[in-house]
């Protein structure tokens, strides 16, 4: 960074030099202002105002059709204290963030190393790879779904012919989660594409390298795909996490936005839409928004302060 | 969309000639003597199909008149809606339901239509029934587009092969019991079972609750039963499930109120309850020909069953032009010409004259759900009291309940008495 | 030397064949398991609504008709072939407008030094973690002001203002990678930052644009909840719209039309994705990357 800064000021140097400290702020800041101006009006034109409003709607009782009424912390309190919904949801998608992402991400860099090798078909393959991606949200998921993890579904078609009688997976209480991780993973074709495209900014040259200093495959994954693929990983990583908290859609599609059976797919984000939309408890939800926030700010920051120990960027 | 946007509309237009692709919104209604009409509703493209050639009709015989119309299916319905409400863009014209129409007409969000009545609005005939089962508070909130009870669908040749009686009109609960148990010993196919497990179904426990005398809620908006008769009605159903006389719980778990997650749809009972006006949707998606009856009864009770409207149109309260919208409600659902078109889609309807008037194009099926209507109206009790705030959350707790003593997580007594006290205290809530 | 990565198929193993084999068969396994439910879909397209959804439905339907591709793609108001251009429209401005937005503002982050850079970034992650189910209410009062409710400006325009912070983080991440040994030179010979971003950093990024492009056209393309919000007349749906009104789960749904235009809808994009993995895949990004 120091080294930048010099060359900022070397630059400086060579144009008619500015008085004053807003002219030297601007000669400072002012590349990357500009570049950053588009994101600047989003934020503060498109962005920023919705947010601040649901901030305050989180301390009112808005009820979508009548005007809100300012009820101080109450929501909040409510969440801490008496809501055993908010707990349950709160434990559905920790769990479901703990499994889904390193799974996901598991599989995605496991697929991606594979389909960067040379081999026939590999467009093929890739293409194949994403399709369950891009089914995304669509309402046949659900009737996908069924028809693999029902009782009479094929997974347990498979059991039966080694003799197990499997499950409903989908609507046992003790299992419909992990159907849903199983759904996530499937998609993983998102992480494995970002992968695919980080793996071909690895220089080639360095396993060239490595292989001519006879060091195995694994070594050459340790010392030299791993580190440098780290700041994809860590994207990779981050994103995903998020997403998972966030997670909305499977659970409603496919449960059918009840989160059931037994509030055993009662995502985070799925009870705040029942909250606003089914219960018209808009107040309460954009409350249970705002903690959902702090929750994932918290495990980003988190991310981030460990990034000095394992993410190796080059500048 | 609507005149007040017309302003910053032209701002925008005027820099931007792409007239010809949707950016700048719809064109605006120029021929504003006659009004224009935004209208919203939920269903899927056969509804889309019937609505859409009505409303044409309507444009036909009001030269003039303009009429927005959009839908959606139910699940996306009331994000949508509740929130082009509370943006200040409210349609004049909206499809309600039953239960949000208490919540939409104690918050004025729709308004009141009983100054339309006899004028624009010529439904006295519907009944009083039928107008009060639209009327919060006394007041009339919206037209009853269809009549719809809550009804037992069954596979009448799989209980002939089983050499039992299907369900009738009149069956005692313990004689559905029974039947249900006589299929079960004389059935060879595996995984069938003889009738889907309504614990869940709300609109069951109703009936089940008004024989006795009870309803779920009391004129006050207190709970109209206690957790004593809520965990018989578990317990019936325990009996049921340890007979092998309805589904397991975890089939019943597939269930999501839709006619594709029905058991009798995915082919394991033989028997399911549903609204009548599902009908059709069931028998669409299952191969066997199905009949439809009423629910059961208690020997020597009340009669349980009453006729609610499946569905009924409301006017925003910010319309501008509330008397054109109730002029269009008339003609969807009393005009004879606009009815026909919409057919029985959205419930049996409630004119005797339209019955009639439609009663010769209807389809096979239709006509069962007809005839069920007229079969159940000599029985039906009165109309229960309107639901309170919170009752659809209560519904849902039923569900997850029902859920619980199915999975054997609680007993069925545990689970009538959780009921009443998270019941309780949603309503506190609320 | 570019394509060496995916040419050194003797570096694992002593037996190449017996492992390519034994790696396609692998592969063509997990295909399976990733497609089935694809190829479920598809034969729900072709068989009778009263097939769909009894237990014993295998893979193969009884009879195959083609009716539910006629009456899907002609059955709604509007044909579905409007569907599928306005989605297309829809679709290539928003790409435009995020990859274009996204690199430049990913410019600023990754390599310039400006006052409040770190604020700047850990709010652009915040924006992410916000659920848009609380944000949507004052967001459509805010469009209905701008007068864009039921017009294509909610869908498209934000995206040139970047607020898809997705994109902007990934591309930091990748700009990050690119030796900064190469701008610092471009810069001692008095580069200005726009033309090191023009002549630097995109021809480097084609990967990571080529990527981007995909997610946003087909996360356009998928969006259901935007156009759900802000369009409401059917000439203006998009392909998303248009698939969700075979469906309500209270009444009648058409699920035979769902699936058959379900199928139609993926080809698109599937077709895109191909194209855009080319460019991801034969980047020429790996030249340039010495250090």
């Amino acid at each position: 960074m120091a080294a930048c800064d010099a060359i900022n000021d070397s630059e400086t140097k060579k144009g008619p030099v500015p008085e004053g400290w807003l002219k030297r702020a601007i000669q400072r800041n002012g590349a990357g202002y500009m570049f950053l101006a588009p994101w600047l009006i989003g934020f503060f034109c498109l962005t920023l105002g919705p947010a601040l409003i649901s901030l305050y709607l989180s301390f009112t009782n808005f009820d979508l059709l009548t005007a809100p009424e300012f009820v101080g912390a109450q929501n909040y309190v409510r969440m801490a204290t008496a809501d055993p919904k908010f707990t349950a949801a709160i434990k559905v998608t920790l769990l479901y963030v703990a499994l889904s992402v390193p799974l996901k991400l598991a599989f995605a860099l496991a697929i991606a190393m594979v389909l960067n090798r040379g081999m026939r078909g590999l467009p093929v393959y890739r293409a194949i790879f994403y399709l369950p991606s891009l089914l995304g949200t669509s309402v046949a998921i659900a009737v996908l779904w069924r028809q693999l993890f029902a009782s009479d579904g094929l997974v347990n078609a498979m059991l039966a012919m080694v003799g197990i009688e499997g499950p409903s997976w989908i609507s046992n209480p003790n299992y419909s989660l992990y159907t849903l991780v199983v759904l996530s993973v499937w998609q993983f074709g998102s992480p494995m594409i970002i992968f695919l495209a980080g793996l071909r900014q690895i220089p080639t040259d360095m396993y060239e390298a490595a292989s001519l200093d006879g060091a195995s495959p694994t070594r050459q994954f340790l010392r030299i795909t791993l580190p440098l693929l780290s700041p994809v990983i860590f994207f990779n990583f981050v994103i995903q996490t998020i997403e998972a908290f966030k997670a909305f859609t499977p659970a409603f599609v496919i449960s059918g936005g009840s989160g059931g059976p037994i509030n055993s797919t009662l995502f985070y984000t799925l009870y705040l839409y029942q909250e606003a939309f089914s219960y018209f408890r808009m107040g309460y939800a954009s409350a249970l928004a705002w903690v959902l926030v702090i929750i994932i700010a918290i495990f980003t920051a988190f991310s981030f302060l460990t990034t000095k120990y394992w993410v190796h960027y080059d500048d | 969309m609507n005149s007040t946007n017309i302003g910053r509309r032209r701002l925008l237009g005027a820099g931007l000639a792409m007239a010809s692709l949707p950016f700048l919104g719809s064109a605006p209604a120029l021929a504003q003597q006659a009004g224009n009409i935004r209208m919203i509703w939920w269903g899927g493209d056969e509804r889309a199909r019937r609505t859409n050639a009505a409303i044409d009709l309507f444009k036909q015989a009001n030269p003039g008149v303009t009429v927005e119309s959009e839908f959606m299916g139910w699940d996306d319905y009331w994000a949508r809606l509740a929130t082009q409400v509370a943006g200040g863009n409210a349609p004049d014209f909206i499809q309600m339901d039953y239960r949000y129409m208490f919540e939409y007409a104690r918050r004025g969000a729709i308004r009141p239509l009983d100054e339309f009545l006899g004028k624009e609005l010529a439904i006295a005939d519907f009944g009083q029934v039928n107008l009060d089962s639209c009327s919060v508070d006394g007041k009339l909130y919206g037209g009853n587009v269809g009549v719809n009870a809550f009804s037992v669908v069954f596979d009448g040749k799989a209980w002939d092969e089983a050499g039992v009686n299907a369900p009738t009109l009149g069956l005692s609960w313990d004689g559905f019991a029974e039947q249900c148990a006589a299929f079960t010993s004389a059935n060879k196919r595996s995984r069938v079972y003889a009738t889907a497990d309504g614990s869940c179904q709300e609109g069951l426990f109703e009936v089940w609750l008004r024989t006795q005398g009870k309803a779920l809620y009391n004129p006050d908006g207190t709970l109209g039963y206690d957790a004593a008769d809520a965990g018989r009605w578990f317990a019936y159903w325990t009996e049921m499930r340890k007979a092998k006389s309805c589904v397991p719980a975890d089939t019943q778990a597939l269930y999501k109120n839709s006619p594709e997650t029905s058991p009798i749809v995915t082919g394991s009972a033989v028997t399911d309850f549903a609204h009548s006006n599902q009908f059709e949707s069931f028998q669409k998606l299952v191969q066997a020909e199905l009949s439809v009856v009423g629910a059961p009864v208690q020997e020597g009770g009340k009669p349980g069953q009453y006729l609610k409207p499946s569905q009924m149109f409301s006017v925003s309260s910010t319309s501008k032009d509330p008397a054109l919208a109730a002029r269009m409600i008339n003609f969807l659902v009393r005009a004879p010409e606009g009815a026909r078109l919409l057919g029985l889609d959205r419930g049996v309807p409630a004119s005797p004259e339209i019955r009639e008037a439609i009663m010769p194009d209807l389809s096979e099926t239709s006509r069962k759900v007809v005839e069920l209507i007229s079969s159940l109206t000599p029985h039906i009790g009165a109309l229960p009291p309107s639901p309170p705030k919170g009752a659809g959350e209560i519904n849902a707790v039923q569900i997850r309940i029902s859920q619980e003593v199915g999975f054997e997580a609680v007993s069925p007594e545990q689970g009538g008495a959780s009921l009443v006290d998270e019941a309780a205290a949603i309503l506190k809530r609320a | 030397m570019t394509d060496a990565v995916h040419d050194m198929p003797g570096r694992a193993s002593a037996h190449p064949r017996l492992n390519s084999v034994l790696r396609h068969t692998l592969l063509i396994a997990v295909c399976f398991v990733m497609i089935y439910p694809i190829l479920w879909m598809l034969s729900g397209s072709l068989r009778p609504a009263a097939e769909l959804f009894g237990g014993e439905a295998g893979l193969i339907p009884s009879q195959v008709t083609l009716q539910a591709y006629r009456d899907g793609w002609f059955g709604l108001q509007v044909n579905f072939g409007r569907f599928f251009v306005n989605s297309l429209i829809i679709a290539v401005l928003a790409t435009v407008g995020n990859v274009l937005a996204a690199s430049l503002v990913a410019y600023a982050f990754a390599r310039l030094q400006f006052a409040g850079r770190k604020l700047w970034f850990a709010l652009m992650l915040g924006t992410m973690m916000l659920p848009y189910h609380v944000t949507l209410i004052p967001q459509y009062v805010l469009f209905r002001e701008l007068g864009w409710v039921n017009t294509w400006w909610p869908l498209i325009l934000p995206k040139y203002f970047a607020v898809d912070a997705f994109f902007i983080f990934l591309m930091v991440q990748f700009f990050r990678g690119i030796p900064r040994e190469l701008d610092e030179a471009a810069r001692m010979d008095g580069c200005s930052p726009w033309r090191i971003y023009r002549k630097i950093i995109l021809p480097l990024s084609l990967p990571v644009l080529a990527t981007a492009a995909i997610f946003s056209f087909i996360w356009t393309w998928e969006d259901f909840f935007g156009p759900l919000i802000y369009i409401s007349e059917m000439g203006n749906y998009t392909v998303q719209l248009g698939l969700r009104s075979f469906i309500d789960s209270s009444g009648t749904s058409s699920w035979n039309e769902l699936f058959a235009m379900s199928i139609l809808s993926l080809v698109p994009i599937f077709l895109i994705f191909l194209f855009f993995q080319r460019l991801l895949i034969e980047g020429i990004a790996t030249t340039g990357m010495k250090r």
